[in-house]
């Protein structure tokens, strides 16, 4: 479904949202994040790409699967912990951020379903924002079967108009959100969705970077598993671990004990997000490690991108955010190494 | 090969479900075996696991980690483990003693292929605490002697103080159903009676094998398989009939958290059992 919605009645729509705990781009210094808000004008919608994605409202850094406290021996005391039960919306989720999500529900779902990840992912709309400019100079999300006007994993695109919003809803719980406003919204005049199409086309030209040709990676990363490519590109890594903890798709985590109080034993059982950039992320008890080099950790990650996980999905596991090129502190360049992959050796 | 899925907490599988410590002995310095019990009387009962599966055990402030199960369904309620002191958690559990109360949740893994193996020759060639997981096939053959044919065991050790089970294995040549052939690398003890040297040493020992209706099983220290599959090829059994099972650092068990991830597969998932064929086109199982 198609409407207008004039961006002075925007707070209006926020205000009938009580119900819901609302997240949007928030700008602390010079870094955009999610944080929860409490009034329509702490929205703004004006934002560059944000520190980290709109995943960690889904699948947080830290984690509580349970608590416990040993006071009897015999008889500990362990509680499940579940995340709450709060309807909760997302505004200005950018559409590469989006898919990334239905990429990580492949992994969280199958066979086994993760229960703190879907109990989340069930209660959160997506309200995204097309991006009319790029919100990153690395974004590239066209070279990875993406567009800065998709709606791929969203339950709302806004397009921003000038003095109003394009607002396209695209599941039942994107029409709950605009059913409690019906007043504010407005069916398209004519000429709406010309001027529509236009900015969703111009977007598309302002994304600068891109790889060229990226269906040949896939098919040619399978014969480099034993190229000293790897330990060229590997060479500046600092092993710091950036390019997976900031990427929207990534989704690796550990399971540890964290304890309190050792008399009486009192703590937690959590989960937290971890690398496959680590040394020990692969490391035996036995001190034994199948990924002993960074060479090997970073041949793991590209591969895993765009090739393992096409493989498996039929999609490459990057939405194209820019967002590890940018962080990495030696500037390595995923584009690069991708472009350098498609030519090896020819 | 994948299994049914049994969880102990449907619901949410990362829940521990409090089992508690029946029997616990030193196997060798540092190996310990483990026999629990699920507190819970209904759902020890309940439990369904195949041989070549593993659960996670954890100690309350100490952390989970994952382990083979070394006990055999035909033998229910009570599962066993063994375990050596290697890192924060097998520490935590060799502290414990019996009736003390652990978390265990699963089974996980795709387990060995019992009903593909049954009415062939089974060889097991096991190394170190390559036992752990091995033990669990050849009790269940053992126990259900009768749906296999030749049964032949190969395991080595570096001395005799490090065998494993090494008086059950030493009562097993016994048995005349079962061809058991014992090696140490090193007898510091001067009165090991049995084979002197690597496990492949006991390779010529064993006549006529059958290599089209032979499944092979190995589990050991990396350095090992090596060695042992180029013994199995030159008995010419197929690849797809070598199975091993693979040591990998796990944290969830359940294909989420990505410790376990090779190529485009889950140890925990679709392993922790692979064929040789599966290793030769999946570089770094090992």
């Amino acid at each position: 479904m198609d409407k207008i919605l004039l961006k002075k009645a925007f707070p209006q729509w926020v205000k009938k949202l009580q119900a819901y705990r609302i997240y949007a781009p928030s700008k602390d210094e010079d870094i955009w994040t999610y944080e929860t808000v409490t009034t329509p004008e702490d929205i703004d919608l004006e934002f560059l790409t944000t520190a980290l994605s709109p995943k960690k409202i889904i699948f947080p850094q830290r984690e509580v699967y349970l608590e416990f406290e040993k006071a009897d021996e015999d008889n500990p005391k362990i509680k499940e912990i579940l995340p709450d039960d709060d309807p909760t919306i997302v505004f200005g989720v950018r559409p590469c951020d989006a898919k990334a999500l239905t990429l990580t529900d492949k992994v969280f779902g199958g066979d086994f379903e993760d229960v703190y990840y879907w109990k989340r992912r069930n209660q959160t709309i997506l309200v995204g924002l097309a991006c009319n400019t790029p919100p990153s100079p690395n974004c590239f999300c066209l070279s990875v079967d993406g567009y800065p006007h998709s709606t791929e994993g969203l339950d709302i695109l806004l397009t921003d108009m000038g003095d109003k919003y394009h607002v396209k809803s695209l599941t039942k719980n994107g029409e709950k959100l605009l059913n409690l406003a019906k007043s504010l919204f407005t069916p398209p005049k004519t000429g709406d969705k010309k001027d529509l199409q236009k900015i969703h086309a111009e977007s598309e030209k302002k994304i600068k970077r891109q790889i060229k040709n990226l269906k040949k990676v896939p098919p040619k990363l399978k014969g480099m598993w034993d190229s000293p490519f790897w330990d060229e590109e590997a060479m500046s890594c600092l092993r710091c671990g950036i390019c997976t903890y900031m990427c929207p798709t990534c989704h690796c985590f550990d399971i540890n004990d964290e304890v309190h109080s050792s008399v009486p034993l009192k703590g937690q059982r959590i989960r937290t997000w971890d690398t496959c950039q680590f040394p020990d992320f692969t490391m035996h008890s036995s001190g034994h490690n199948p990924r002993p080099d960074k060479a090997s950790r970073l041949r793991q990650r590209i591969m895993h991108k765009f090739q393992y996980f096409v493989e498996k999905y039929a999609n490459y596991q990057c939405t194209g955010c820019g967002r590890c090129i940018t962080n990495c502190p030696v500037g390595i360049d995923i584009i690069q190494v991708l472009d350098k992959v498609r030519d090896y050796g020819s | 090969m994948s299994v049914e899925k049994n969880e102990l907490n449907p619901n949410n599988p990362f829940l521990p479900e409090p089992a508690r410590i029946v029997r616990m002995y030193p196997l060798t310095d540092d190996v310990k075996f483990f026999q629990v019990r699920i507190a819970d009387m209904e759902k020890a009962l309940a439990f369904k696991y195949c041989v070549g599966q593993f659960a996670m055990l954890s100690v309350l402030g100490a952390g989970e980690a994952p382990f083979s199960i070394s006990s055999t369904p035909s033998r229910p309620g009570l599962l066993e483990f063994c375990i050596r002191k290697a890192g924060t958690v097998t520490e935590a559990l060799f502290k414990l003693k019996e009736n003390d109360l652990i978390g265990i949740r699963g089974p996980y893994g795709n387990g060995f292929p019992v009903e593909k193996i049954k009415g062939k020759d089974v060889l097991i060639v096991m190394g170190g605490l390559g036992v752990a997981p091995l033990r669990s096939v050849l009790l269940y053959c053992l126990d259900n002697r009768d749906q296999f044919r030749r049964v032949i065991l190969l395991h080595g050790a570096k001395k005799p103080s490090e065998m494993i089970f090494r008086e059950e294995f030493l009562d097993l040549k016994q048995r005349e159903d079962l061809e058991c052939y014992l090696a140490v690398d090193e007898d510091d003890t001067k009165e090991w009676k049995e084979n002197v040297g690597v496990v492949t040493t006991l390779f010529p020992k064993i006549n006529d094998i059958n290599p089209e209706n032979t499944f092979s099983l190995v589990c050991g220290p990396p350095v090992m398989y090596k060695f042992v599959l180029k013994e199995l090829v030159k008995l010419n059994i197929p690849k797809d009939q070598i199975l091993m099972t693979l040591e990998r650092r796990m944290k969830c068990g359940v294909g989420k958290c990505g410790h376990c991830a090779i190529d485009y597969i889950y140890t925990c998932l679709d392993g922790p059992v692979f064929t040789y064929w599966d290793i030769i086109h999946m570089r770094e199982l090992i």
